[in-house]
């Protein structure tokens, strides 16, 4: 008998017209390692907390959830509690208490475990994640990446027989959540606990899944293993809007019709190109970025640190933005890139070096000049800027504030909202839009201060792949509108598909920079997969798209040819 | 600290608000005395005696100002010293002076020492005992407050880097803060909603909560509760019994050394001074452990 057996589900939200899952039939055996992937607003939330009986959300359910044969809202709440395990998006969201020992204990508390019983089961889940050395701390002086593994602890404290997450890396740093996905691989490897994740980031956890189920509008629209998605992906007449989410080696699988097995990871990709393609041709001629303009942000020397004891967080930097460019600043988590940021948006000053704006001292931008019509920020988490009920109300707000009559701010305002294309969501909740939809809400509200400059703090944080792209492209068309813009980011895919130029932060200072494409070939380690699966064979590969164009010109042959 | 590290919460408080107790009740000076060195030793065991050398800069200081007040106010006792505006400074009021600011001095370090021992788990604990509901919410309060903290700086930099209010005006400073209060408040109500979905997912409101505890009441925490317990007890008794009579007005009586007396300096002595004791036996057995290895 299947563990989990979905069978002819639909849903739909109290008030809501569209369902939001329609007719889903899935069934997940025990010990499977079940990957659901979709655009945003999919669905993929909706269904995992139908099984958790203690999440389901309200509203008209058809068709039924087993879980062992039982309908899970009948089924016991000891039992739900202890069998199904959640982890959800948010690490400091979901840790509840203040010190780590107690968020490990909390579970089994509620269970009405015994003292001795839980001391027990902490002691040994502290060992299986090797966070012992955590246990008398507090959870505020967690990092996201230790948060998210103490909530995952926390859940697997109680023992489940699954585990269900929901886009539990989509807040974290590349390096967190490769650390995070291999603890939930270990899960399933070694204690045959089932998992069922939602997830953006593919690279990692795809190759993982024994099956891969992929939502398209409230409904499955393929569901199986994940070389035959892989395959059947590339059957598709026209690209599907869904590979793009995928690892760089099924992607250039697709992109090249596909035949033979589908390549998972970067490594098979490798084989998959030097058994397939020819490699005559090395690299593809890029164009060189422009840095001719006029220095639109130029830091010499400058040197900052938050308080006179603690160390230097820049130390020596030298910067030059040109204007009219999308300059991405990468660099690691905790290496200072939000505070570079925060000196750039002269949020903090230097105490040494220079800074200019436009050629200017930051000194001579008196009062709130520097804002207006030059620099705008957006912050890591743009719910930080909201204020009003409505998208609109919001983006309406900040026209009166600037001093406009009614007719010239709801003119502006309809400017950015064509140009950021939210026309459609003005009247939602800030609040409730997905992560691409609320990042582009949040631009068209920096957008109406007429920014000459913008600064974007790690804007693709939580975004599906498709997002990610609309949101590039308005980038480039600001770009293309002469406007400039910073992105802080750790996204090097990202970064090396849309940006003009990338440095590298490290140590305080900017370490390399280079157009994107030079900028990546160059590095060995801290580039796209893209890069990693074309050497040595070609040099400058740095995308999937790149890459398909090098193998395309080369030809199919091989090693073997 | 070790050996206060690892007492059973419930001794260590029983010993905290004995040597409070047995430090306000009288105002005798030998007691004052006992009370005020054994406070500051302990306190230099557990906060490392730099830390007590810095923080007696200030207390030193603070102590003279206090005893110079008394006279200057308060002109009772027999011995005229001199007289300062034409109001006589009595000895006796001087000393009474001196020992009322020991006094609270010695409430002061005892009670820095109760928060540098009892951390927010400890303090949670103990509440836990009584009401095992509030200590989850003190939990949760604990686990909030720098959430909510790092979460003002964060709007209120982004707000200010978005330059509606980046003026140096004061109406649109006190605007901006209120935004800012807004949002965080929009945010913290919306963060709630996981915060407490994540709660239900593991099985909070399920009949029957336990509350687990860090803390293993053993043999030596009982023997060292049953100590203080004896010592403060006959320290009261005493007390009552008039063992710690003395008088700084009109003039001051003698310090008595009979019997009664000395049997109460003794137990007091050797309540305030266990404490560092412990610490010194464990240092002493850590050195000796260590030296066998």
């Amino acid at each position: 008998m299947a563990l989990i057996e979905i069978k002819n589900l639909t849903f739909t939200y109290n008030g809501a017209e569209e369902p939001a899952l329609s007719d889903i039939n899935l069934t997940v055996e025990s010990g499977d390692f079940v990957l659901l992937f979709g655009e945003s607003g999919c669905g993929k939330t909706t269904l995992l907390r139908l099984i958790k009986k203690q999440l389901r959300p309200s509203g008209t359910q058809k068709g039924e959830i087993l879980f062992n044969g039982q309908p899970v809202e009948n089924m016991d709440e000891r039992a739900s509690v202890s069998e199904i395990g959640y982890v959800m998006q948010d690490p400091e969201n979901q840790t509840v208490t203040d010190k780590v020992w107690h968020e490990l204990a909390f579970g089994l508390e509620s269970l009405g475990e015994k003292t001795d019983v839980i001391r027990r089961r902490v002691a040994e889940i502290c060992g299986f994640f090797g966070i012992g050395g955590w246990y008398g701390k507090k959870t505020s002086e967690l990092s996201g990446g230790q948060k998210q593994l103490l909530s995952l602890a926390s859940v697997m404290v109680m023992n489940p027989s699954v585990l269900i997450l929901d886009e539990p890396t989509a807040q974290l740093d590349p390096i967190a959540a490769s650390e995070f996905i291999s603890s939930v691989k270990k899960i399933n490897e070694e204690l045959g606990v089932t998992v069922i994740v939602a997830e953006h980031r593919l690279e990692e956890v795809y190759p993982a899944a024994s099956k891969v189920v992929l939502m398209d509008r409230a409904k499955i629209f393929m569901c199986d293993s994940p070389r035959e998605v892989g395959r059947r992906l590339s059957e598709e007449e026209k690209p599907h809007k869904l590979s793009l989410g995928l690892p760089a080696a099924v992607r250039l699988f697709n992109e090249l019709g596909g035949k033979g097995e589908c390549p998972l990871t970067v490594n098979e990709g490798k084989k998959y190109i030097s058994g397939n393609f020819r490699c005559a041709v090395k690299r593809l001629e890029t164009e060189q970025p422009d840095v001719t303009g006029e220095k639109a942000l130029e830091i010499s020397g400058g040197y900052f640190r938050y308080e006179r004891d603690l160390p230097d967080v820049l130390s020596g930097l030298d910067l030059t933005v040109y204007s009219n460019e999308i300059l991405c600043i990468l660099g690691a988590n905790g290496a200072g890139k939000t505070t570079l940021l925060r000196v750039l948006s002269g949020v903090k000053r230097l105490y040494k070096g220079k800074y200019r704006v436009w050629g200017k001292k930051l000194k001579e931008y008196s009062g709130n000049s520097l804002y207006r019509g030059n620099i705008a920020c957006l912050p890591q988490n743009p719910r930080n800027l909201f204020v009003k009920n409505t998208v609109r109300s919001d983006l309406y707000e900040v026209t009166k504030l600037l001093g406009l009559n009614k007719e010239d701010g709801e003119k502006e305002v309809d400017e950015v909202c064509r140009k950021t294309g939210i026309g459609r969501l003005c009247g939602s909740h800030p609040y409730d839009l997905s992560g691409g939809e609320r990042q582009k809400a949040a631009l068209a509200k920096i957008l109406l201060m007429k920014p000459r400059i913008l600064l974007l703090d790690e804007p693709t944080k939580g975004l599906d792949a498709y997002s990610k792209r609309e949101f590039a492209e308005i980038l480039h068309a600001l770009k293309s509108e002469g406007k400039t813009v910073v992105i802080v980011t750790h996204d090097v895919e990202f970064a090396a598909s849309y940006a003009d130029r990338c440095a590298m932060f490290f140590d305080g200072q900017i370490v390399s920079e280079a157009g994107r494409v030079e900028f990546f070939a160059t590095n060995s380690y801290y580039t796209t997969a893209a890069a990693r699966m074309t050497r040595p064979m070609y040099e400058n590969a740095v995308t999937v798209e790149l890459a398909a164009e090098l193998c395309r010109l080369n030809g199919r042959g091989g090693d073997e040819a | 600290m070790k050996y206060f590290d690892r007492l059973h919460p419930v001794s260590a408080l029983a010993y905290f608000l004995s040597m409070l107790l047995i430090a306000m009740l009288t105002m005798h000076p030998v007691i004052i005395s006992v009370c005020y060195l054994s406070g500051i030793i302990f306190c230099g065991m557990l906060t490392g005696y730099k830390n007590l050398l810095k923080s007696l800069a200030y207390s030193l200081p603070l102590t003279v100002i206090i005893a110079v007040t008394n006279p200057l106010f308060s002109h009772r006792g027999e011995t005229i010293l001199f007289f300062l505006n034409d109001n006589p400074v009595t000895q006796e009021s001087i000393l009474y002076g001196v020992f009322a600011s020991l006094m609270l001095m010695s409430v002061f370090y005892w009670c820095k020492n109760y928060s540098a021992v009892m951390t927010s788990d400890k303090f949670i604990y103990l509440f836990g005992r009584i009401i095992p509901k509030l200590s989850l919410v003190l939990s949760l309060i604990l686990a909030f407050i720098p959430k909510m903290k790092r979460k003002f700086r964060e709007i209120d930099e982004a707000q200010k880097a978005l330059g509606i209010y980046a003026s140096k005006s004061y109406v649109d400073k006190i605007r901006s803060k209120m935004r800012v209060l807004s949002i965080l408040l929009t945010d913290s109500l919306e963060n709630s909603v996981e915060t407490a979905d994540s709660m239900r997912a593991r099985g909070y409101g399920l009949k029957h909560r336990t509350s687990y505890a860090l803390y293993r009441f053993g043999l030596s925490d009982g023997l060292f509760l049953a100590a203080t317990l004896a010592l403060a007890a006959a320290d009261v008794v005493l007390i009552i019994f008039g063992a710690s009579s003395f008088n700084f007005y009109p003039a001051l009586s003698a310090v008595g050394f009979s019997a009664l007396p000395c049997a109460l300096y003794v137990c007091i002595a050797l309540l305030g001074f266990m404490s560092f004791f412990a610490e010194v036996k464990e240092n002493v057995l850590w050195r000796l452990l260590k030296s066998k290895i």
